[in-house]
């Protein structure tokens, strides 16, 4: 790959998440520079989702700093998680089910639309003009994706994994400089996984849009990632290249002990 | 073959994204709009407009006031009456306490109260969900219509806070007979309902869906919950705030805020059950269901029980009526939740492959 990985975006130090008594993350830190494809890997409950709810502000940690772009961020609300251009999927799709394919991923764009409620009543105004901006955008993700056909559909309808890469398409429909993906390969099958991996690397390559990526398919993670974490019973046990993690005593220990 | 989108190809997203995309919908609509302001007028009777008419086109405007609320944005509400009781109040207070003031400009003023007392009692939406907001608004249903009764300012001193409306003058003209009224509540319906649907779809209405069925990611979307829920509140009361004007103006002529009661918000709630959850149309299905179905058994028991020599009273019709009631709401409710809409939905889809089976 010819791409050019840039500085560190995302800085996260001493991270400490606790729920109640449970400690999900215990003092973490990491970084995630521009342009690469970051895993976070580690066994079931190890506190990967956390991770990234840390990342886009639903879950607040006790302790720790983050910093983005250089700059320390104070209290975080999901919301402005996308006005800093940060987008994400989830393990359990999360899709908004009463609506079609089109309106998900038009749902995307949200923050960059300005008209408000009494322009769209009217349909006057930005309320028009932006609609067929912001269709024509959508309409491209849709073709990235190849999705055509489906455009129209309620998703609930659909199978689980075009619903998946539905919601990639949600996700990247804001055009964000960092994508969080919680397991965006779980329960597909063998080419439903490549067309994934795929539009993965595609989107990295074209758009040299971030990833932080959550993935259990070893072969998938050691192919496509630049960096990997592995996360333990919310505790760092390794860090770097896809080789030094292979090969790191602990990871596999963590694995083999896990039942892997 | 009739109702097909075959050969209508869209060759720019303006043309996919009109308000009815379908050629057939369009002329649907049209021929509709027709009728209802020409067809009808010289057709109906005094009686059709003044205890069918305008009833149903008043509550069908409720109804979609409350299918914004809780079909488009996921929030349920016990308290659509009492919204239409601050709207009736307000309308005939601004008629009353401002000099000059437009009807229709203070039909707006009595949505724009309504609102407002909207985003009061849709606070606690912040905070809570489903079965527990629905009490929430229940306390608004009982706590607007024991104001009205408490405070005699608001019905001008009048005993029990019984107010009679003033005249309906629109353009310097009087609106008297049944035909004239109901040009007027069709206009602002028609209006209110077209306004509705560019809403609901538009981001507006795609906010208030992503904040119904999935609020985490909606939020991480970027829409914010709080201002989204609440204007969701506050659009939902203005719709049935106007609808209450209107009942008070177009329709009694006289109210009192006992007539804005819980049972009358059931009465929206059920509308929108059977004709719809979500949808503009199934506000108007519903609507129409729910006061024709009344009528339609009055007439229809003591028919049949005269047909099969049955001594039915006037208590056993409504007590039948009740029990047809609640068979109906089970049925939509377990069956087809989606409503008459829905099921209109379907025959469509079918009506598309007719007469083909596949
Ligand atoms: N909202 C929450 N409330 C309470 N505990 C939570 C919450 N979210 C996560 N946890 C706990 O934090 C720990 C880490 O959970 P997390 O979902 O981050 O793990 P994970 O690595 O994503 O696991 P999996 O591979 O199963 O998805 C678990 O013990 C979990 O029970
Ligand atoms: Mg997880």
């Amino acid at each position: 790959m010819s791409k050019k990985i840039g500085d560190v975006i995302l800085d996260l130090q001493n991270i400490s998440l606790r729920f109640g008594g449970v400690k999900a993350l215990t003092d973490i830190s990491f970084n995630v520079k521009q342009h690469e494809i970051r895993a976070i890997i580690g066994p079931n409950g190890a506190g990967k989702s956390s991770m990234l709810n840390v990342i886009n502000g639903v879950y607040h940690p006790q302790e720790g700093k983050i910093f983005w772009h250089g700059n320390e961020r104070k209290k975080m609300e999901p919301h402005m998680a996308a006005q800093q251009n940060i987008a994400r999927t989830f393990q359990n799709i999360a899709l908004f089910k009463g609506m079609s394919v089109l309106d998900n991923i038009m749902t995307g764009r949200i923050t960059k639309m300005k008209a408000n409620f009494i322009e769209h009543a009217l349909w006057f105004g930005r309320a028009r003009k932006e609609e067929l901006e912001h269709r024509k955008k959508v309409e491209e993700v849709i073709d990235f994706l190849e999705i055509q056909h489906i455009r129209k559909t309620p998703v609930g309808r659909l199978p689980y994994g075009l619903q998946k890469r539905v919601e990639l398409g949600r996700a990247l429909a804001a055009e964000p400089s960092m994508l969080l993906l919680d397991e965006p390969m779980a329960g597909m099958n063998v080419e439903e996984k490549q067309d994934m991996c795929r539009f993965i690397l595609d989107v990295n390559d074209q758009f040299g849009t971030t990833i932080v990526l959550i993935e259990h398919d070893m072969g998938v993670v050691m192919d496509i990632s630049d960096r990997v974490v592995v996360l333990d019973y919310g505790k760092k046990i390794g860090d770097g290249v896809p080789d030094e993690v292979k090969n790191n005593e602990d990871v596999i220990k963590a694995y083999l002990g896990a039942g892997h | 073959m009739l109702y097909r989108e075959a050969g209508q190809f869209k060759t720019t997203y303006a043309a996919d994204q009109q308000l009815f995309p379908i050629r057939q919908d369009r002329i649907g609509v049209l021929v509709l709009l027709a009728v209802a302001f020409f067809g009808v007028p010289l057709l109906a009777s005094e009686y059709w407009f003044s205890a069918i008419l305008i009833p149903f086109l008043i509550f069908a405007l409720a109804a979609l006031g409350l299918n914004i609320l809780t079909g488009y944005a996921g929030q349920l509400s016990l308290g659509s009456a009492a919204f239409m009781a601050v709207g009736a109040y307000a309308a005939y207070n601004f008629q009353l306490r401002v000099e000059g003031i437009p009807l229709l400009v203070s039909f707006i003023c009595a949505g724009l109260t309504a609102a407002g007392v909207g985003i009061l009692f849709g606070l606690p939406s912040l905070r809570i969900k489903g079965f527990y907001l629905a009490v929430a608004t229940l306390a608004a249903q009982f706590f607007i219509v024991w104001c009205l009764t408490k405070f005699p300012w608001l019905s001008n001193n009048s005993s029990s806070g019984v107010i009679s409306t003033q005249k309906l003058i629109i353009f310097g003209h009087e609106l008297n007979t049944p035909v004239e009224k109901y040009l007027l509540v069709l206009s602002i319906v028609v209006f209110m309902a077209l306004a509705a649907k560019n809403m609901v779809r538009s981001t507006t209405g795609r906010a208030w869906m992503a904040v119904r069925d999935m609020d985490v990611a909606a939020s991480v979307i970027g829409i914010r919950l709080m201002p989204t829920k609440l204007l969701a509140f506050a659009i939902s009361s203005f719709y049935c705030g106007v609808a209450g004007a209107l009942y008070a103006f177009c329709y009694l002529g006289s109210v009192e805020p006992d007539g804005f009661s819980l049972e009358m918000s059931f009465k929206i709630l059920f509308m929108i059950i059977i004709g719809g959850v979500g949808s503009i149309m199934g506000s108007f299905l519903g609507a129409a269901f729910i006061l024709l179905l009344p009528i339609f058994l009055d007439v229809a028991l003591p028919f049949f029980a005269e047909l099969f020599g049955l001594p039915f009273s006037s208590a056993t019709v409504s007590h039948i009526q009740i029990t047809v009631f609640g068979a109906l709401i089970m049925f939509f409710l377990i069956v087809e939740p989606h409503g008459l809409a829905r099921l209109w939905q379907i025959a469509k889809e079918k009506l598309r492959l007719w007469p083909f089976p596949h």
